[in-house]
């Protein structure tokens, strides 16, 4: 492995891989605020360079947190096809790199390989892409997964409802229910951040939701977004009906920690969901994750947000779950400055997860203090329907009243569907078509009328 | 009692919206859709483009739980009803599968406000008539703040060196203010929060120390000025990260005997004091009840027993 | 979240059935733990409902107060309550029975056996609104987003509620009911007097000790369900309606449309359930079963969709027991050692005299003289709007208003008590204690609204001290 390179004739030399992973990153606050990025444009390129001749083999003997020390590490070390990654292993990741683009590399052949990666290998990959080159490989790259129904099939695209409430409302939540509904939203989940997450307070809602979905006869899953013990508490205390169990997990040990997060809890989360869960599964786990949490945890050993956030989706794989989300963009400006970071991170994401083997979807979204608009967040969710994206988030006019964010809207999902020629989740679409809600994969004009809920 | 009349009062008022909006003239458009702008009768002659004297309507000033903008609903009136209950952007129509404007400009105009927010100073008359003197963090400038929040959480030489000067020192309570990520906060909240805060705490007999506002301040620098200050309790009114919905949100962040690099567990928070949350002259009050709890149990966090 | 339940009782002694309810009702911290308390009544579960008693009566004028507590007392104990258990809650006497000679002396009585809290005596208006509230007339109107009409029809008045979308639109009370007529044996037993001119006035003849025919029964109560349709808009009013109003003659307003209908009361069940008299129309030797059905078969009434409550007879009980009780705001102030007080009369400025300090202090002294029954001021709760002071001047200008209007009050040995209905409670309780210099005891509630005749009663401070259970009551409604 070599550390060196010349730039102008200027010499660029690195310490390590950890290094050179950190300064190959395209630029980021968060990279800035842990003290590594690049100094300066020609040097982030350096380490680009230097990064393209490392091999496959250099990145999985470099794990971002030893193996001894880290039970992340662990997961994806041991989830590595040892036959396919002898197969892969002496590539650069500058040579990888290309044969994900060449066009006789098949979706299969990329979903085999797959399984040989480790997160390093994947985020160094993503190093080297421009951002058509990220949408250009994801796209070869659909992910699928059943729950209730199945999500990310070719020609779908889909859509969590987050009804959110300052104060957990029942009527105020289910008024956004009803009308992301009669938008064609909610095929891949109804999911509410709750204020209150007390136990009782999550199956009260889970119930309402359930009793909603099975009045309404609406083919999807639903999520109460609570810590996955206090869901698998409301199993078990309350008979909550949930479809899968939700968690945030993160790309290290320690950050797991810092959400109160163990392998085992999510073990226990998927097994009782799968014996006591409303759903078919096989796929019941649904994840958050999002570059900066290792960092803002100080749990990210000096490695960069993306090869953290890389290292997340691998943990994740292990639980086989029918949604990943990355939430790009919530985390503040000290991670993601920018529209144009947001963007970048977002499409790093969705590649990353995929190629991991992951069903993602983004939650394309900004806070106030981001120095972004609406604007750029349509930016990067039409950019990531033409990624493969599974799914967005859609809020009521992509205004989060309770999280106090923007992200995409209600509105957002047809339109996006419309424009890309994509339909929602099959059973959704019928149910829509039945509903009057859409005809032909477009709006009818009774469409964003949620008062239908109330005729009856 | 006091929520069904306000309930009625809204819905009537929603009524009213609703009629001019459209839910009684629907027939116009129920057949073809949404009618074109007309472009029938031809016009003679180019007739000159006058200035008429007048305001648009104020966007800003459209209370979104009331605005009902769906074209021929099923049930609208129980709609409209329903949403009283949710402060989200429901019920806003559509144009194909986009927004209306007059929505779309709502939007626009609040994201405005909540940036002008973040990225704007606190005015230096305001804090001149409240009787503040301003100290800085170790941030130069808000682009600085919002990328290192470490920075902003330790005070800058000069600061050290005024609040030396100027504080009485060991204080029962410190309050002080800082602009935070919403300096609106602080100009829409201060002036009823403070003195409600202060008087409260006066009828408990209870003194309180020098009060000054810290720019570019995250909560964490309340540790470094209660040990510089020698402060039992310290309270910190501090602008919080704006929404759409309110761009004038405060916090207030409270600590017995803090320390630098203390658990967050020790720390009680109180937010959303804004006009259409925690009323700041009642939020005042009732953080002076917590700051006597705390010096009454001689403790803060978790381990603060809410009266 | 910390809850804390609060143990209620509604007493409900009518014409003829009296019974009680007990109810839990939990209090919680909505809020979370990072916002100011906001604490409301999340579940409200009735744990043990009486059977129903025959109301015991001396004479025909006189109630057997004796019996009642003895009813009363065995609810308790089959309850497992205790009255120091019971926090809150209501008695009250309803119908004809509240027009016998001793009711006040019976309500006196029971409020020894029942409890330390509230005793009411509920006017028609607030009976109807219990009822309607028991019926869950208020919450359908609301969830569907309808007008709806409930109709408590008792032995001696039916009592009527109209809500549009949950809001109160009015109320009316007539001399209707199951038990207006009785009999024994076939025989007429009884007949109220102003049932017996509205027979003679419709040639239909009918005497005391005469055989109680079927056919002139069926004719005089398919009169009575059009009266009952003329109160409620479905017919236009004819003279006939017109002496039958209780309440000094109050009508219902006139109502454009009904979308909806409930019955409570007795005569209920023989409007949803023709078959529960077994086809004895005399089966509780009265017109009960003929009212029923006459309501049932009228032509006016079927026009309106019928919705059968969860609550029929038990509706005004469980009025009074479940939905009387009312939480304040979350952030008040009061003076320690003075809660409860029950039976405050309220002293209510209008919106429209709290433009400015005068107005206030002119507000209070004129209406001050009032509350001096013996010359001497009482106990008094001044309530108001406060919905315009919301800056810390706004409330520094009201408490020293407030302080000038009530000198009377504060040389006098009673708590000065405010009722507010914005959310100012604590900062006017603080701006009043600085500005009195601690020297007064004050109790400043706020999230409630009263008017001027009404009676509250606080309760004793609930979740660590935070709120008080508030019972209103209001005596005088469409005024």
């Amino acid at each position: 492995m070599k550390l060196k390179t010349k730039l102008f004739g200027h010499n660029y030399e690195f310490k390590s891989l950890c290094e050179v992973m950190a300064k190959a990153n395209e630029e980021k606050s968060g990279d800035k605020l842990a003290g590594i990025a690049a100094d300066s444009a020609e040097e982030r390129v350096a380490a680009k360079v230097v990064l393209s001749h490392v091999t496959l083999e250099d990145l999985r003997n470099t794990p971002a947190v030893p193996y001894e020390e880290d039970e992340v590490t662990r997961i994806i070390q041991d989830g590595v096809n040892e036959t396919i990654y002898k197969e892969i292993k002496n590539q650069t990741v500058g040579e990888f790199r290309e044969w994900l683009l060449d066009g006789t590399t098949t979706e299969a052949m990329i979903r085999r390989t797959s399984k040989g990666l480790t997160a390093e290998m994947i985020a160094a990959t993503a190093k080297l892409m421009s951002n058509l080159d990220l949408i250009y490989a994801g796209k070869k790259m659909p992910v699928p997964a059943t729950c209730n129904t199945t999500i990310g099939l070719p020609g779908t695209f889909a859509s969590r409802l987050q009804p959110n409430h300052t104060t957990d409302d029942p009527k105020g939540i289910m008024a956004s229910v009803m009308e992301g509904f009669s938008y064609g939203c909610g095929d891949a989940v109804l999911g509410l951040n709750p204020v209150d997450d007390s136990v009782e307070s999550v199956a009260r809602v889970l119930k309402e939701f359930d009793e909603f979905k099975n009045k309404w006869e609406i083919p999807t899953q639903i999520s109460v977004l609570a810590h996955v013990t206090t869901q698998i508490e409301a199993i078990k205390k309350f008979d909550a009906p949930i479809d899968m169990i939700f968690q945030s997990i993160s790309g290290s040990q320690k950050g797991n920690e810092a959400f109160g997060v163990t392998p085992q809890m999510l073990e226990d989360g998927r097994d009782i969901v799968l014996r006591r869960g409303t759903c078919t599964g096989p796929n019941v786990m649904y994840f958050e994750t999002g570059q900066g949490a290792e960092l803002s945890a100080e749990a990210h050993n000096g490695w960069d947000q993306v090869t953290m956030e890389a290292r997340t989706y691998g943990f994740g794989k292990k639980y086989a779950p029918f949604m990943v989300n990355t939430v790009v963009g919530f985390i503040g400006p000290e991670y993601l400055f920018d529209g144009k970071q947001v963007t970048r991170a977002g499409l790093e994401d969705l590649f990353m997860g995929k190629l991991t083997g992951l069903p993602m979807g983004c939650d394309a979204c900004y806070t106030n203090h981001i120095k972004t608009d609406q604007n750029d967040i349509e930016n990067l969710a039409t950019l990531l329907v033409a990624q493969g994206c599974n799914f967005l988030i859609s809020v009521p006019q992509g205004d989060d009243c309770m999280l106090m964010y923007q992200a995409t809207g209600y509105h957002d999902m047809p339109a996006l569907r419309e424009v890309f020629g994509l339909r929602p989740i099959a059973e959704f679409d019928c149910w829509l078509e039945k509903m009057g809600f859409s005809e032909n994969g477009k709006l009818t004009p009774l469409a964003g009328d949620a008062s239908v809920f109330l005729s009856k | 009692m006091i929520e069904q009349n306000a309930l009625r009062e809204i819905i009537e008022q929603v009524l009213g919206e609703m009629n001019v909006s459209g839910m009684n003239a629907a027939p116009k458009t129920a057949q073809t859709g949404v009618a074109a702008p007309s472009t029938s009768g031809s016009v003679a002659v180019a007739t000159k483009t006058t200035i008429d004297d007048g305001f648009i309507p104020d966007v800003t000033d459209v209370d979104i739980r009331k605005q009902y903008l769906v074209e021929n609903p099923v049930n609208g009136p129980a709609y409209a009803e329903l949403k009283l209950h949710a402060p989200c952007r429901l019920a806003i129509g559509k144009a194909g599968a986009r927004y209306k404007t007059d929505p779309m400009l709502q939007f626009r105009a609040a994201h405005s406000a909540a940036q002008d927010a973040v990225f704007s100073a606190v005015d230096t008359a305001f804090l001149e008539k409240m009787g503040f003197f301003t100290i800085q963090t170790m941030c130069d400038n808000k682009d600085i703040f919002l990328t290192r929040p470490d920075l902003g959480r330790r005070l800058n030489e000069e600061a050290i060196k005024t609040l030396n000067e100027k504080c009485t020192k060991n204080p029962k309570v410190q309050i002080y203010v800082s602009d935070g990520l919403s300096s609106a906060a602080v100009a829409a909240n201060v002036a009823d929060v403070y003195p409600s805060l202060v008087q409260g705490l006066k009828s408990y007999g209870i003194e309180v120390g020098t009060p000054f506002f810290l720019e570019y301040g995250r909560v964490g620098a309340m540790d470094q000025i209660t040990e510089l200050l020698g402060a039992e309790v310290t309270c910190v009114l501090i602008g919080e990260r704006p929404g759409l919905i309110t761009a004038e949100s405060m916090s207030a962040y409270m600590t017995y005997k803090g320390t630098v690099g203390m658990p967050e567990a020790r720390r009680n928070v109180i937010s959303n004091i804004h006009k259409d949350g925690t009323p700041p002259v009642e939020a005042g009050a009732h953080i002076a009840e917590v700051l006597k709890s705390m010096l009454d149990q001689k403790t803060s966090g978790t381990e603060l027993v809410k009266a | 979240m910390p809850s804390e339940v609060i143990n209620s009782v509604g007493i409900d002694i009518g014409t003829s059935t009296t019974q009680l309810i007990f109810s839990k009702l939990t209090v919680e911290n909505r809020a979370s733990s990072y916002s100011v308390p906001r604490i409301e009544i999340i579940d409200k579960q009735i744990v043990h409902r009486s059977d129903i008693y025959l109301t015991p009566l001396l004479s025909e004028d006189v109630l057997d107060a004796e019996a009642i507590k003895k009813i009363v007392e065995k609810e308790y104990e089959k309850a497992g309550m205790t009255p120091k258990m019971v926090q809150s809650g209501a008695v009250i006497i309803t119908g004809e029975a509240a027009r016998k000679d001793n009711a006040n002396l019976v309500l006196n009585a029971l409020s020894n056996a029942a409890g330390d809290f509230v005793v009411a005596t509920a006017g028609p208006a607030l009976e109807s609104v219990l009822s309607a509230r028991g019926a869950g007339t208020d919450k359908m109107s609301l969830e569907r987003g309808v007008i709806m009409v409930n109709l408590d029809l008792g032995g001696g008045t039916t009592n009527i509620a109209a809500y549009d979308r949950g809001n109160l639109l009015g109320v009316t009370c007539l001399d209707i009911g199951g038990r207006l007529i009785k009999t024994e044996n076939g025989k007429i037993t009884y007949i109220y007097s102003k049932i017996k001119k509205l027979a003679e006035e419709n040639g239909i003849k009918i005497e005391v000790g005469s055989l109680a025919e079927v056919g002139s029964l069926r004719k005089l109560t398919s009169i009575m369900a059009d009266i009952l349709a003329q109160s409620i808009s479905l017919t236009p009013k004819t003279s006939l309606s017109a002496p039958f109003y209780t309440n000094n003659g109050k009508e219902l307003i006139d109502l454009s449309k009904i979308d909806a209908m409930t019955f409570s009361g007795g005569v209920a069940d023989f409007i949803y359930h023709p078959e529960s008299s077994e086809g004895n129309m005399f089966k509780y030797d009265d017109i009960g079963v003929f009212l029923g059905e006459a309501i049932r078969e009228n032509q006016y009434f079927k026009q309106i969709e019928r919705i059968e409550p969860a609550e029929t007879i038990r509706a005004t009980v469980v009025g009074a027991g479940v939905h009387t009780t009312e939480i304040s705001g979350s952030t008040i102030s009061y003076a320690e050692g003075y809660l409860p007080i029950k039976n405050i009369p309220v002293l209510s400025i209008k919106e429209t005299e709290e433009a400015s300090s005068e107005t206030i202090i002119s507000s209070i002294l004129t209406q001050i003289p009032l509350f001096k029954p013996e010359g001497q001021i009482e106990q008094i709760a001044i309530s108001f709007s406060g919905l315009t002071k919301n800056s810390f001047v706004d409330i520094q200008n009201l408490a020293e208003a407030l302080i000038e209007g009530t000198q009377e009050v504060i040389k006098s040995q009673f708590p000065l008590i405010f009722i507010i209905e914005n959310d100012i409670g604590k900062a006017l309780g603080n701006a009043l204690n600085v500005k009195l210099k601690n020297s007064k005891p004050v109790i400043c509630i706020d999230g409630i609204r009263t008017l001027s005749g009404d009676y509250i009663d606080l309760g004793e401070p609930v979740l660590g001290g935070r709120v008080l259970p508030v019972v209103i009551k209001t005596l005088i409604f469409n005024s």
